[in-house]
């Protein structure tokens, strides 16, 4: 008899959180560091005067955050798995390993997106708001936040599972998730430069960018699915 | 057999080297009157760059039959490829970043190929670094095998991305652009000859190095039979 | 897939090897254990112990030979083999931030278990951790988390228990405590312990397994042991040693 991969999932996803919950240790260090970061920010904005269009590089510069930000998150959730050994005691349970990465990736995608939700309103209030204000509307900031988040989790899920296992642990994730994350932040910080600069042509201009970010997901998501049980087997 | 071809790829290069001053048309700069010597490293730059993309793709395949076989020569292969891979992603910036120089007059421009040559370089490069941080060698070649997929197909993304993103893209189009300088058959034959000879040369390195390994493999083998 | 009936033997190897690289982890290595047995398996650091405890729990797939767990294949029955084994190590292999309730209620849901909650303060009660049940793990000592982690083995009533150095790292106290539960269910257990402790080993075990080399030395019931001339063997393994 095969236990139900459902259950199996909740299992695995409610483990994060309780743990979570009763540590908060990853959602803290996030939230924190993304703020720290606006704080580094904001010495580059003033030593470039008052001539500089600051929203024209936030869209950037959130991102910049977050990218690092989820590096910090994506390791310790499996630091976790790995430090006790646990992650051995899950294996040598009759899972099928596609719903460890389908219930660790969504983990890492709820605890990314509870960062994204407190810090950026934070950010367009620092930045945006006393230089103009929001161009368009705030749902497409949410739309770009969350589509970009699902690639950055999906990926990150397997790279952190890899990084995990190496001798260099964060150095090793940023190394590799980096490079294969800059198609999806190009895409995502031209999508978020419309939503936070607005215009004429503001929502088709915005879908067209939001079409290459779910590419990105689609084909990079579901290779990093189909390559996950080498990764955790291994 | 390797040798040969490792001379013919040497000759033809060399060749093609000589022909792109000799033979080859030459433009003209912008004023219509001087000689654009700079667009001669056309010969080497493009088809080093091709060579690059395809042992790229080489390196990847193995990656991917790699896991599918978990066979430890296959992992070789996929490492030697990413090396070769390495050398001419490096050479392709080189030659492309000297071109850059001479006729945009900036050392570096973040223009769609340039920005992929570049990423490209930090994936192998990476490639690599994750190679060296894992000491139990099945994992240490599984996970190799899964981040070469990944980077391989990231590549051809980023590529387009960047391309959509600034669409101006003053890259030159040599062939089947409105350049003109490609129709000419001498141009083309330069070409064909450098490209012939750069994938004789990138083939033939491939499998000196592994011929090196399966060398150095054997006295491995040896080793442990000895020492029991 | 086969129906283990009770002359199924509960560990059937044939020239099982486990090769990647130039080494060979394990090198044809064949025996059979009957149903219900224990089987020690000695042998000094490197000789292939965990990489054959590991091919046996499904984790790593045999690059030849076959290896079956009352009569389940290692990699083409993997699914349904893990369901029956239970697993125990030196690691308590539990999540120090969640409470023994908690753990034992993850790994309930990992393996399917009906009625989790009745089970599990059933194995509460019997470990003697049913005060502690609503304690986080990282408070508890050694020898709680390895009865802890004996719970967690027992949770779907596996049919053949894996232990891999179960006494390391050990109290005396919680030696005797891992023993006890040991012969608790004893009975209706096949057990397969890897270990340094030759006397241990040879204490509970029913056969006797020498591994040197990824290659087996010996392999005999414990009956027929010698206790001396086997003591004799297994120090000049050790003793080759582990290039």
């Amino acid at each position: 008899m095969r236990p139900s991969s459902w259950r199996q999932f909740v299992a695995i996803l409610r483990k994060d959180i309780v743990m979570e919950l009763r540590t908060f240790e990853m959602l803290t260090s996030m939230t924190l560091y993304t703020l720290l970061t606006m704080v580094i920010y904001q010495i580059a904005f003033t030593a470039a005067g008052g001539g500089l269009d600051v929203r024209l590089v936030t869209p950037g510069l959130i991102w910049v955050a977050f990218v690092f930000t989820s590096m910090l998150g994506l390791n310790r959730s499996f630091v976790h798995e790995k430090d006790q050994g646990v992650i051995e005691a899950i294996l040598l349970s009759p899972i099928d390993r596609p719903v460890i990465f389908l219930a660790k990736a969504a983990g890492n995608l709820l605890f990314l997106t509870i960062v994204e939700a407190v810090t950026i309103p934070v950010f367009v209030f620092l930045f945006v708001l006393s230089r103009g204000g929001l161009g368009g509307p705030a749902w497409m900031l949410v739309v770009a936040l969350f589509g970009a988040s699902v690639g950055m989790a999906g990926v990150g899920t397997l790279l952190a599972t890899i990084s995990v296992n190496t001798k260099g642990r964060d150095f090793i994730l940023a190394l590799m998730f980096m490079p294969l994350m800059y198609p999806l932040l190009t895409a995502a910080v031209q999508a978020t430069s419309i939503a936070i600069l607005g215009g004429v042509d503001a929502v088709p201009a915005f879908w067209r960018w939001m079409a290459w970010v779910g590419g990105y997901d689609a084909i990079m998501v579901l290779a990093a699915y189909g390559l996950y049980e080498f990764v955790i087997g291994a | 057999m390797t040798y040969a071809l490792l001379a013919l790829g040497g000759l033809l290069t060399t060749a093609a080297f000589v022909m792109a001053f000799t033979y080859a048309p030459v433009a003209l700069l912008d004023d219509g009157m001087r000689p654009d010597i700079s667009f001669q490293i056309f010969y080497f730059h493009v088809p080093v760059a091709e060579a690059s993309f395809l042992v790229f793709a080489v390196a990847a395949v193995y990656c991917v039959r790699f896991l599918l076989k978990k066979d430890r020569i296959l992992d070789t292969k996929a490492r030697i490829a990413m090396e070769v891979t390495l050398l001419f992603v490096i050479l392709t910036m080189v030659t492309g970043d000297l071109w850059t120089r001479a006729r945009w007059n900036v050392w570096w421009e973040w223009e769609p190929r340039l920005t992929t040559y570049f990423l490209m370089t930090l994936l192998v490069i990476g490639y690599f670094v994750v190679r060296n941080s894992v000491d139990d060698e099945e994992r240490r070649a599984t996970y190799a095998a899964v981040f070469g997929s990944l980077a391989f197909l990231s590549a051809p993304i980023s590529f387009t991305i960047t391309r959509v993103m600034n669409n101006v893209g003053n890259h030159p189009v040599v062939f089947g652009g409105n350049a003109g300088l490609g129709t000419t058959p001498q141009a083309l034959v330069t070409f064909i000859i450098a490209q012939v000879g750069m994938l004789a040369l990138a083939y033939s390195i491939f499998q000196l190095r592994m011929r090196e390994e399966r060398a150095s493999e054997r006295l491995e083998v040896v080793k442990i039979s000895l020492g029991g | 897939m086969a129906h283990a009936t009770s002359d199924t033997p509960a560990l059937q190897v044939e020239g099982l090897t486990r090769q990647f690289g130039l080494r060979r982890g394990l090198d044809e290595v064949s025996f059979e254990v009957p149903q219900g047995a224990f089987l020690s398996i000695f042998g000094p650091n490197g000789a292939g112990k965990t990489t054959l405890l590991r091919v046996l729990t499904t984790l790593l797939p045999p690059s030849k030979g076959t290896a079956k767990v009352n009569g389940l294949d290692v990699q083409a029955d993997a699914v349904e083999l893990r369901a029956m084994i239970g697993f125990i190590s030196h690691n308590p292999l539990l999540y120090p931030d969640l409470t023994a309730e908690e753990n034992l209620r993850f790994f309930a849901d990992m393996y399917g278990v009906p009625d989790p909650e009745a089970r599990i303060r059933e194995l509460l009660v019997d470990v003697e951790l049913d005060h502690r049940r609503l304690d986080v793990v990282r408070t508890f000592s050694r020898g709680m988390l390895q009865r802890l982690s004996i719970a967690r083995a027992l949770l779907h009533h596996p049919k053949v228990i894996f232990l891999d150095e179960p006494y390391s790292g050990l109290d005396p106290h919680a030696m005797d405590i891992l023993d006890n539960l040991i012969a608790q269910v004893r009975a209706e257990h096949t057990f397969v312990m890897v270990s340094h402790d030759l006397d241990k080993g040879l204490e509970l075990c029913s056969h006797a397994l020498i591994l040197a080399n990824g290659k087996v030395v010996s392999v005999q019931p414990a009956s027929e042991i010698d206790h001396d001339l086997f003591s004799a063997t297994y120090r000049s393994t050790v003793g080759s040693g582990v290039s």
